[in-house]
């Protein structure tokens, strides 16, 4: 497509990305506080909130992902205007349905939506079809966005190339594989399969609600089902922001482009198969799933931190160690990112141990490691991304200001915010409370404590968000 | 046990934090390009601690998963377990589901007990806390199977039951007990 119209579509995004994003860090404190009994607001209108929260983050940083990817992709294939649109659309129309549902109708069944509770309705009755066709509209978008960007991609490379299989055992073949092609590739595979796990989910449920009482769905396949299409999506959508740091990195650095090497090549290839196998560690509590499956989880689990620590974040190690860089708040952005990333892996891997999920599974500390990758992870990379796009586009390029001050407010929000978690986690305070009992002692202040650090943070996602938006109106609002 | 991993969470996060200030630092001292020595061989060695590490993991915890736990001993008592929105009801005997009744349960220390856990309509989570509110075990309560959990207790006391899988808005209030002697 046309670069002015890339970088109209990928301002829109960026716009609608981070209001929804400050909306939901509004429901993400207002959950804290409530918890922490600094507010108080009903059961039913907590876990609405709750599930609002939850969608609504995944999904605005699966396509903040998405546009990045999309953005990039211009510059090595032609990709589709239209695809992009007609997401933008498919996302927009899925999110005032989606909030709808939970908002004025009620609908609390949680952002996983565990069969068969989004059928005992505690809430208006047409909550749940909207709710589940809200759910629909994402997937119809995404799924048309995800083709139409491996399409393009294999318009030019054929089907071994753009996996890098040309680089197993040959140092320089003739056509070299760009390592953001490759990511690309491997995360949209995955994203795609993932779709397609929640599409037959839907017909399943669609099927069950709309029989009339004749048809009943089995509990663990829908919950194997669940978690394939809610792991996975949560994966690729860090993935596909690695694959823009990739891209970004080297490049904001004044460093060589990283090239795609056997074992960058291999990494990414393994990647794939390990993180579609690793969602089986969301079933560990449950004793009847085949036990060969469950080893299969925690075996899967750890592999995938193999080629993410020893490939992506030793090749950022690599580029950084003893190199003069050009520090921007981009690269920093990443770089943090970057640790955020890996120590919430830290907190991930401990969780997949079976062993320890016996302890740990449903505790806080759940939303405390996916936390740490999402909020410090990949929000961090996606903003790096927005803030560079938004002064290149804009050929603005004096230096950024307050950058030290910016980085330290999200920092400090961000580490109080998730630590609040973390420790919670350790008393064994269950996630998912709107309000804990009597004998969970820690659990009420570090809720309050974790809501104030949260303030924090968002204070700094405001100071990006102005700089930001103000830039990527100008993109959208300019004539020529 | 948590505080323990708790502890071990943050002694690794330290240092990947402090790795990356020094890889940071090393950055910023005016030198010319100096890069790295070597980093395949850094990266094959450090791949290859990862696996060893992991891999003891591995092979230390897979036993310990709850799976095995108890596995060729004859269980002293039989729990049966219904969950219900929002309610968690115990017997020694089958619960029937059309009329579901609980009964006060009380167990001994050291005798080797079944959790036979269901529910009769969404998904809950049976989480079992001692007097302290530390979870010391759990299971998932899942409509249409029956989770099979072995557990001794070694500490007489109260023990409650905690619901520790989204079931609906009354989910923090879902709560039972019984005791150990
Ligand atoms: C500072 C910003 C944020 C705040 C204050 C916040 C707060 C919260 C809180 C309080 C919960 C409920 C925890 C519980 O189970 O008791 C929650 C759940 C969740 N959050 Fe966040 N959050 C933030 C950022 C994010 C981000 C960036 C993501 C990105 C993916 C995210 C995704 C989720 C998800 C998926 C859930 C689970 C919802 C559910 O259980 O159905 N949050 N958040
Ligand atoms: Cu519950």
């Amino acid at each position: 497509m046309e670069t002015k119209k890339l970088n109209k579509i990928t301002a829109l995004w960026i716009v609608a990305i981070l209001v929804l994003f400050i909306l939901s860090i509004i429901l993400g404190i207002i959950m804290r506080l409530n918890q922490g009994e600094l507010i108080k607001i009903q059961p039913p209108t907590f876990y609405a909130d709750m599930t609002t929260h939850g969608v609504t983050m995944i999904g605005i940083w699966f396509v903040a992902g998405m546009a990045a990817v999309n953005y990039f992709m211009e510059r090595y294939v032609k990709t589709s205007y239209t695809a992009n649109m007609f997401a933008m659309v498919m996302t927009v129309i899925g999110v005032v349905m989606l909030w709808l549902s939970t908002l004025v109708g009620n609908f609390h069944a949680g952002w996983t939506f565990l069969y068969p509770l989004p059928f005992k309705i505690m809430w208006s009755t047409w909550a749940t079809p909207l709710f589940l066709w809200s759910i629909g509209v994402f997937g119809i978008g995404w799924f048309v966005w995800t083709i139409s960007l491996m399409a393009a991609m294999l318009k030019k490379y054929s089907m071994s190339q753009v996996l890098a299989w040309q680089h197993f055992g040959k140092k320089d073949p003739e056509v070299s594989t760009p390592p953001f092609v490759l990511i690309s590739m491997i995360s949209l595979i995955g994203v795609l399969t993932c779709l397609i796990a929640a599409v037959i989910l839907l017909i399943l449920l669609f099927a069950e609600y709309y029989s009339g009482g004749t048809f009943k769905n089995d509990a663990l396949l829908i919950k194997n089902l669940t978690y394939f299409f809610g792991h996975t999506i949560a994966n690729e959508m860090l993935y596909l922001g690695l694959a823009v740091i990739y891209e970004l990195f080297p490049e904001v650095s004044g460093r060589p482009k990283l090239k795609t090497t056997w074992y960058v090549a291999l990494a990414w290839n393994l990647t794939l198969f390990f993180v579609l196998a690793a969602f089986f560690h969301h079933l560990y509590m449950d004793f009847v799933q085949p036990e060969g499956l469950q080893i299969i989880g925690q075996l899967a689990s750890y592999l995938a931190s193999l080629p993410s620590s020893g490939v992506t974040v030793f090749s950022i190690i690599v580029v950084v160690f003893r190199n003069k860089i050009n520090w921007s708040l981009t690269n920093s952005l990443f770089f943090i990112g970057i640790v955020g990333w890996v120590v919430g892996g830290v907190g991930a891997v401990i969780d997949a141990t079976i062993s320890n999920n016996f302890i740990l599974h449903n505790t806080l500390w759940v939303p405390a490691h996916f936390h740490t990758y999402n909020a410090m992870g990949n929000v961090l990379f996606s903003l790096g991304f927005f803030h560079w796009f938004s002064k290149y586009a804009t050929n603005h390029s004096l230096p950024d200001k307050y950058s030290f001050v910016k980085l330290a407010i999200l920092i400090i929000g961000g580490v109080g915010f998730l630590l609040a978690f973390y420790i919670a986690g350790a008393d064994s305070v269950p996630r998912r409370y709107s309000t804990y009992p009597k004998g969970l002692e820690s659990a009420k202040t570090l809720a309050a404590v974790g809501g104030v650090f949260a303030i924090v943070y968002l204070t700094g996602i405001l100071s990006f968000f102005v700089n930001i938006s103000k830039r990527c109106l100008n993109v959208l609002f300019q004539r020529s | 046990m948590q505080q323990s991993l708790l502890s071990l969470f943050l002694i690794l996060s330290g240092i990947i934090i402090l790795v990356f200030i020094l890889v940071y630092l090393s950055s910023i001292q005016s030198q010319p390009q100096q890069g790295m020595k070597n980093p395949l061989q850094k990266r094959f060695w450090f791949i290859t601690i990862m696996v060893v590490v992991l891999g003891m993991f591995f092979f230390i915890t897979i036993p310990k998963s709850p799976y095995y736990l108890y596995a060729n001993e004859q269980p002293a008592r039989i729990v049966h377990t219904v969950s219900s929105q929002f309610v968690f009801l115990m017997s020694n005997q089958d619960i029937d589901p059309a009329q579901p009744m609980g009964e006060n349960i009380e167990l001994n220390t050291n005798e080797l007990v079944e959790f036979r856990v269901t529910s009769l309509d969404v998904t809950h989570g049976f989480g079992i806390y001692n007097d302290k509110y530390e979870l010391v075990a759990q299971t998932q309560a899942m409509p249409g199977y029956v989770n099979k959990l072995r557990w001794k207790f070694s500490e007489p006391g109260k023990y409650y039951i905690l619901c520790l899988e989204y079931c609906g808005s009354g989910h923090q209030v879902m709560k039972s007990f019984f005791n150990v002697k």
